[in-house]
């Protein structure tokens, strides 16, 4: 409840390799099969990706991300392969729509892109502690103040969650109609939204103070609490997928 | 030499036309404890931002005057190397948590990250401050699942691991229950007896008189008292000025017990004394 | 809002930093509440651009990216990639304000359809890149699919897509922002303004 980051706090062979490692993979896994325009490629990196994912124990938390993009796949393919003019090869008919083979070939090279860039990113997300990303990052340059705000977020959110909750069954019990037509629905929505809205604006005041009176603003190199995570096969691991960029550049021109 | 000096201070807020601090001339010494009383808006939360730096650094403005903190000009002062001399918090205990850590070690450290203190000696300093304030059992709890008070000590925590000689306490208990205030008080004196220059705003007159060497009476942005709490509370417009006197001495004030010198008692102690007094003269 | 404010003002002030997690709770809270209501609209930009209204274009556009960056880490990791649409959100409600479009309420209503515009502009690409020109909104992908049907040119199909779903969704989220900056109070937004400097009293 007190996060809503999608990490999950396992101990696995992923989870041991350290961020910029595996913010390199996820770029070369996005890159190359792009480059090389092969969907296989792109089937193969998508496959890599999931067995990591699974091998990391966090399979059950990917499948709610999956689900939420399933709808706008399924749009996807059936718009691509029914609805785009210039296609000749009818593939099957369902009453008067005509699906194209050749449409379903786009679709399905959309499709490929899309899992592999969403499976690439949730590997990041799903494996690495969210202060993890944020200190390597401070300590590759990052400004502490952006660090800050992307930490403190995921503990706002779930917080001003709770108000919400809280704030909307009081205007209920007030006779706040959220229930019957668009227009009763959107009238409901300015008394909901207000008063959270309101609430946290006026909280940031003492908020920057008190992180004022916690020297935010000093000018100097920033220490650490947490250890920093090694990895103990950073070199060899970045090297072979710096080495399979290549090779996908090179496959291309040839 | 005094800890703190203020001399003649003015300041006003950006956007408004009254001064919120009206020409303040005081001295602290080194351990003491003051309160500070007065109605809402007399500038009791500006004084306490304007000791801690944050006028004018944060709400910027217009201010006149100076603040001498241990020979350092407030004014000419950045915000973090006043945060080494002086330590606030505020009403609120849930704002004062950064969000941004999720185990009360790590918030308390933040503080200690941005000074760029050295590992070992945050978890030095952060035991020492976690026992003091009596809540060793809460290091790996997330701050955001703790009761107000236990909260609010977390804050407290957090500006003592920064080691300052003074903090300031705008409001510490107006919004925790019974329990949580008592946890927080407690901790508190434990503070001041370990020889930390308490500053404190608090309505609880009570509690004010238990514990303040001197209470500064605010009105309308100026210095109306700034006398040891007998002294004080026996002043005799209080009411007018938003203040409640303590129970103790609206009672010996009803009663007509009082001192030799006509001081009214302040605290539960004083009270059975002087009533015992006048119990045996009869 | 004075004009000698420097429009571009890259450092930020601790007030300025703090608004940051808070606009992005307040695009997140605003999605839940519409989709709670069942609005057909997504709502999720409001404290972005609440953020370039009281702060200005570099506020709304950090905002803009920060919440996308969070809804990569939280919700949809490919959702990342629409940032840019919203740091053009936050920097269009940033320019927009300083110019005094959220004076009178016919103006907040044209500053919320010229943000659709520019959020559309933006998100074309990306819609064309990820999904072959759709948004993933019923309304606005049915008249995709009837336009390309059509056989008008894929590109406009999809703008003419992202503008039926921005333009009511930019306008509604634009007049609640603006609703909220009028009830604060003004000592309180202009600590979000960091072109204020100290002056001295005697």
């Amino acid at each position: 409840m007190t996060s809503i980051s999608l990490y999950v706090d396992k101990k696995s062979i992923v989870h041991d390799v350290d961020f910029l490692t595996k913010l390199i993979y996820c770029c070369v896994f996005i890159v190359a099969p792009i480059i090389t325009g092969a969907v296989i490629l792109g089937t193969f990196s998508f496959l890599v990706s999931l067995i990591l994912i699974i091998s990391a124990g966090a399979l059950k938390k990917l499948m709610p991300i999956a689900a939420l993009s399933l709808f706008v796949l399924l749009s996807v393919i059936i718009i691509q392969s029914a609805f785009i003019q210039g296609y000749h090869d009818v593939l099957f008919t369902i009453g008067p729509v005509h699906f194209y083979r050749e449409g379903l070939i786009h679709a399905s090279s959309i499709v490929v892109r899309f899992l592999d860039i969403l499976l690439a990113f949730s590997l990041i997300v799903l494996t690495t502690h969210p202060a993890d990303m944020v200190e390597t990052l401070q300590r590759k340059g990052l400004s502490h103040r952006i660090g800050y705000v992307i930490l403190s977020v995921f503990q706002i959110i779930p917080q001003m969650a709770q108000t919400m909750k809280t704030i909307s069954d009081a205007q209920r019990s007030r006779g706040l109609e959220t229930e019957g037509n668009i227009f009763i629905r959107a009238k409901a929505f300015l008394p909901l939204i207000g008063p959270v809205v309101i609430n946290s604006l006026i909280g940031t005041r003492e908020r920057a103070m008190a992180l004022e009176a916690r020297a935010f603003s000093a000018e100097v190199k920033h220490t650490y609490f947490r250890d920093e995570p090694v990895y103990r096969y950073k070199t060899p691991v970045r090297l072979i997928l710096l080495l399979l960029l290549i090779v996908s550049i090179a496959w291309r021109l040839l | 030499m005094s800890k703190i000096i203020v001399k003649s201070l003015k300041y006003k807020y950006p956007l408004t036309e009254a001064l919120a601090l009206n020409g303040l001339t005081f001295q602290i010494e080194r351990g003491e404890f003051i309160g500070i009383i007065g109605r809402n808006g007399a500038g009791k939360s500006t004084l306490c931002a304007a000791l801690s730096g944050l006028v004018p650094h944060f709400f910027k403005g217009a201010y006149g005057g100076s603040i001498l903190i241990d020979g350092i000009n407030v004014k000419e002062s950045k915000l973090s190397d006043i945060a080494r001399k002086v330590g606030i918090v505020f009403q609120n205990p849930f704002t004062q948590m950064t969000g941004a850590k999720d185990s009360v070690t790590e918030e308390l450290a933040f503080g200690m990250e941005n000074l760029a203190i050295p590992k070992t000696e945050m978890v030095r300093r952060i035991d020492d401050a976690l026992r003091l304030l009596e809540i060793e059992n809460l290091r790996d709890k997330n701050p955001f699942e703790l009761s107000g008070g236990q909260m609010q000590r977390v804050a407290i925590a957090s500006i003592l691991v920064m080691l300052p000689e003074v903090i300031v306490l705008d409001e510490p208990t107006s919004q925790l229950d019974p329990q949580g205030t008592e946890e927080v008080f407690k901790a508190i004196k434990r503070l001041s007896n370990q020889g930390m220059t308490i500053i404190m705003v608090e309505h609880k007159t009570e509690k004010i008189a238990e514990y303040a060497d001197r209470v500064m009476l605010l009105d309308q942005g100026q210095i109306v008292a700034f006398d040891p709490p007998a002294k004080l509370f026996s002043l005799s417009n209080l009411e007018e000025r938003g203040v409640r006197p303590p129970v103790f001495t609206r009672v010996a004030k009803g009663l007509d017990i009082h001192d030799q010198v006509g001081l009214y008692p302040v605290t539960l102690e004083s009270t059975v004394n002087e009533v015992q007094k006048v119990y045996e003269s009869h | 809002m004075s004009k000698a404010r420097n429009l571009w003002r890259v450092k930020l002030n601790t007030a300025s930093i703090v608004l940051i997690p808070a606009a992005v709770a307040i695009n997140y809270i605003g999605k839940l509440f519409a989709e709670a209501l069942k609005l057909p609209l997504w709502l999720d930009s409001i404290g972005t651009i609440f953020a370039g209204i009281v702060g200005g274009p570099v506020l709304g556009a950090l905002s803009g990216l920060i919440n996308n960056i969070i809804y990569g880490l939280t919700l949809s990791p490919a959702s990342a990639v629409y940032g840019i649409a919203s740091i053009g959100i936050g920097v269009a409600s940033g320019v927009l304000a300083h110019y005094g479009m959220v004076s009178k309420l016919w103006k907040v209503i044209v500053f919320g359809i010229i943000v659709a515009l520019v959020s559309s502009i933006i998100s074309v690409p990306l819609n064309y890149v990820y999904y072959g020109g759709q948004t993933g909104n019923i309304w606005g992908d049915a008249a995709f699919a009837f336009l390309n049907a059509h056989h008008v040119n894929v590109i406009l199909s999809s703008f003419v897509d992202n503008i039926l779903v921005d333009a009511p969704d930019k306008v509604v989220s634009a007049i609640v922002a603006f609703a909220v900056y009028r009830v604060l109070p003004k000592r309180l937004t202009i600590l979000f303004d960091n072109s204020q400097e100290t002056t001295t009293l005697d």
